[in-house]
């Protein structure tokens, strides 16, 4: 069976440009809405999904869903820190983090308002447990000084978080003098102080949780047992890589708002597509009879004219997805219901998002093209030709 | 034949292009609807006369800071305040996760004379003040779960390390909000070991003329303390919490104007094509002596009765299908409600005749423009 060469549809659509520039326009504006909002519930989950080291254990207290709502005594401290399993540094000291998150209100650098930012107290082993974390500028904090580090993007949004700068906080004032780098995680919307200084700065008496690195995956087990089995710790031990994946389902709403507004718009765009087809169908009905005269088939038609529409909708796409691009890696930040804090991340884009949008481009294309082109099959020869 | 019957057959001359364009356009201008109103039940506070007169005490550090329990009396006795309640976020879930609703714990003699739009059963509210495991309801929670006055409910908080086990007592409705619980705040103490903090105080002020020296008085009694506290109206304190959303409101407004535009150039087309098709016609109009803006106004009818009618689908459709869901339920707590306003509607009604007419000014100017003897030549 001849098929109809895809030249004769190409030039039927350059042909009547106006109304394809608004059928690709339309399927476009479906696919660089649809990419651009799952790009941002993807760069949510993806900073959850980066952040902690597999290795890392992270013990809270039993019942406790968050760091936030954790605490730790000191008592139970002493009894965690020497525990064999742990692993040690260099000079032997055990790979242990006892950490405290306080929220403190932050104004916003270039905008009115602010919002929460999350203030993390650890250890001295803090930076050893995390070895993600780079500083970019400026050095670490020092103990008994007041000082904090920040992390790089939240010092791009935030007021008075540049090195040198200083914010108060609880009781004092605390001096900024590094900004650091977490691979795009979590922990680059926190500023990091010592926990005891922050304790001591907020009235708390206890610990909100521990970071600790077993020695391996063997003695992680054991860690773990031994902790959650003794009955004055009232604690339980996760791994941190699935405390902070948990959290991505605070991308939950964004999701659905892109799913939603894909779905409606993909059937707007659907029914101009078809519009245009039928249109196509109508201008060129004489055309189809000179096909078939010519010895095209029924199924040769109907392929061709379903083709031109998946090739409107296909350029579509591309141009759509083509548009949603410059929005990748874009920092904005929003409102983390697990921490009541805000959350810093970016708009991500991947491979597999575009061809997703490229899927809805086609598929609306397929939609509008399916009727229109029966039509053009159907038309009897005769009539056809006498249009 | 009249000028309205002419313009209706030509309108109906291709009863499916017709079908197509109006439901593209109503599904622009739902959407349109849906976004508007999301962004407004997101970032406009629903206030009413009382909230007006209601103050909120909190920790200068953020919203997430506690104050000491003590700061009550002290506040009490500022001239202007007619009653204080403590006020604190329990952050709890009923059974699962996914069961999330607001809960509070509060001061039970003084919490309905503050939020003085719920109204609740004087015998419910007084069986609620007497027991110190009960609680109150709002009407919207109750159907939610299905819940009866004397059910037993746990809450396990995600943010305090404690469990209420509550009895539920009453229920109350009205005001904007009727999704909270409220239980005895020393009940909450006491699972705390005798926490002695608050998470705010919720204030009622006599009238408006006392709220800026009620403000005032609060935070400067409180100034160099080990808690400084921040006070402000309810709406300040609101629109706080909205700010830390980030910009939402800049994504929602500029996809509105991606699906606003789009609409625009559909509906632009297929008038476009209408009117290529009928160039003809046009051309016999004007022989038989119609001016160029008569014939105009017949294409500009035509359009902006058709946008319009894909509004009224549209945004009438959102309405109708918006009020008749259960929001609340469906999206488990975000939203409150979801009403599409009458100035919502307006604007997208306004929106779809504003582009009826701007989609059809282009193809309409090149029919008239084109000479007679051009228009009778053209085949369709």
């Amino acid at each position: 069976m001849p098929s109809i060469p895809l030249s004769y549809n190409v030039r039927s659509i350059r042909v009547r440009w106006r109304t394809t520039l608004a059928t690709v326009w339309g399927v476009g504006a479906v696919v660089a809405v649809f990419v651009m909002v799952m790009s941002l519930a993807r760069g949510l989950k993806a900073t959850y999904v980066q952040t902690g080291d597999p290795r890392n254990l992270l013990v809270l207290r039993s019942g406790s869903t968050a760091e936030s709502s954790s605490q730790i005594t000191r008592e139970e401290l002493a009894r965690m820190k020497y525990l064999p399993g742990i692993e040690r540094d260099a000079q032997g000291r055990p790979m242990f983090s006892p950490e405290i998150i306080v929220l403190i209100y932050l104004d916003r650098l270039n905008a009115e308002g602010g919002a929460n930012v999350l203030v993390r107290g650890m250890g001295e082993m803090g930076l050893v447990v995390r070895p993600s974390v780079k500083l970019v500028e400026g050095r670490m904090f020092e103990s008994g000084r007041r000082e904090c580090v920040v992390s790089r993007r939240i010092a791009n949004r935030f007021a008075n978080c540049r090195i040198g700068d200083s914010f108060k906080a609880g009781k004092g004032e605390w001096t900024v003098v590094g900004l650091y780098e977490a691979e795009r995680s979590a922990y680059e919307s926190e500023i990091w102080a010592d926990a005891d200084e922050v304790r001591a700065a907020f009235g708390r008496d206890f610990y909100g949780s521990i970071l600790l690195r077993p020695e391996s995956e063997e003695t992680a087990a054991r860690v773990t047992k031994r902790i959650e089995s003794d009955l004055a710790l009232n604690a339980r031990v996760l791994k941190e890589t699935d405390y902070y994946s948990d959290q991505t389902r605070s991308a939950g709403p964004i999701q659905f708002m892109g799913g939603f507004l894909a779905a409606i718009m993909s059937i707007g765009a659907a029914f101009a597509a078809m519009n245009t087809m039928y249109a196509a169908v109508g201008a060129r009905t004489r055309e189809i009879g000179t096909l078939r005269v010519l010895g095209f088939k029924r199924r040769s038609i109907y392929l061709s004219f379903l083709l031109e529409s998946v090739i409107l909708s296909g350029v579509g796409g591309l141009l759509g997805c083509l548009a949603s691009l410059p929005l990748n890696g874009v920092a904005t930040g929003t409102f983390g219901w697990t921490t009541f804090a805000e959350i810093a991340f970016e708009f991500r884009i991947t491979p597999e998002l575009l061809g997703k949008g490229m899927i809805f481009a086609l598929a609306m294309g397929i939609l509008g093209g399916l009727l229109p082109a029966r039509m053009a099959a159907r038309k009897p020869v005769l009539d056809a030709l006498k249009a | 034949m009249t000028a309205a019957g002419f313009i209706m057959r030509n309108a109906l001359r291709n009863k499916r292009r017709l079908l197509l364009t109006v439901l593209s356009v109503s599904l622009s201008l739902f959407l349109f609807a849906t976004l508007q109103t999301a962004l407004r039940e997101l970032t406009e506070p629903q206030t009413n006369a009382e909230a007006a007169l209601r103050v909120i005490t909190r920790h200068r550090i953020s919203v997430a800071t506690v104050l000491p329990q003590k700061y009550l009396n002290r506040i009490r006795q500022v001239p202007g305040v007619e009653a204080v309640s403590q006020f604190t976020w329990l952050g709890g879930v009923y059974q699962d996760e996914k069961n999330f609703f607001p809960q509070f714990a509060v001061d039970p003699d003084t919490i309905f004379k503050i939020i003085t739009e719920a109204k609740v059963d004087p015998l419910q509210r007084a069986a609620f003040e007497r027991e110190r495991t009960a609680c109150i309801v709002g009407i919207k929670t109750m159907n939610r779960f299905g819940w009866k006055v004397g059910d037993r409910i746990t809450l396990t908080s995600e943010i305090w390390n404690c469990s209420p086990e509550l009895v539920i007592r009453g229920v109350y409705s009205g005001g904007i909000d009727e999704s909270n619980l409220f239980f005895h705040h020393d009940y909450f103490d006491e699972l705390m070991d005798g926490f002695g903090k608050t998470g705010a105080f919720w204030i009622k002020v006599r009238d408006e003329a006392a709220i800026q020296p009620v403000i005032n008085a609060i935070d400067s009694s409180f100034r160099n303390s080990e808690a400084e506290t921040k006070t402000e109206t309810e709406r300040a304190f609101q629109l706080g919490f909205i700010s830390m959303f980030g910009n939402i409101q800049m994504l929602i407004g500029s996809i509105s104007t991606v699906v606003v535009f789009t609409m625009l150039l559909v509906t632009a087309s297929t008038m476009s094509m209408a009117i290529r098709e009928r160039m003809r016609e046009i051309a016999v109009l004007k022989v038989l002596g119609f001016r160029g803006s008569e014939i105009f106004g017949l294409i500009l009818a035509e359009s902006f009765g058709l946008a319009l009618l894909g509004g009224i689908v549209g945004c009438g459709g959102a309405r109708l299908l918006y009020s008749n869901l259960d929001i609340y339920t469906l999206t488990q707590g975000f939203f409150l409600k979801f009403e599409v306003t009458p100035h919502i509607l307006a604007s997208g009604l306004l929106l779809a005749g504003g582009l009826g007419v701007l989609s059809c000014l282009a193809p309409a100017w090149a029919g008239i423009r084109m000479s007679v003897l051009d228009g009778l030549k053209e085949v369709d």
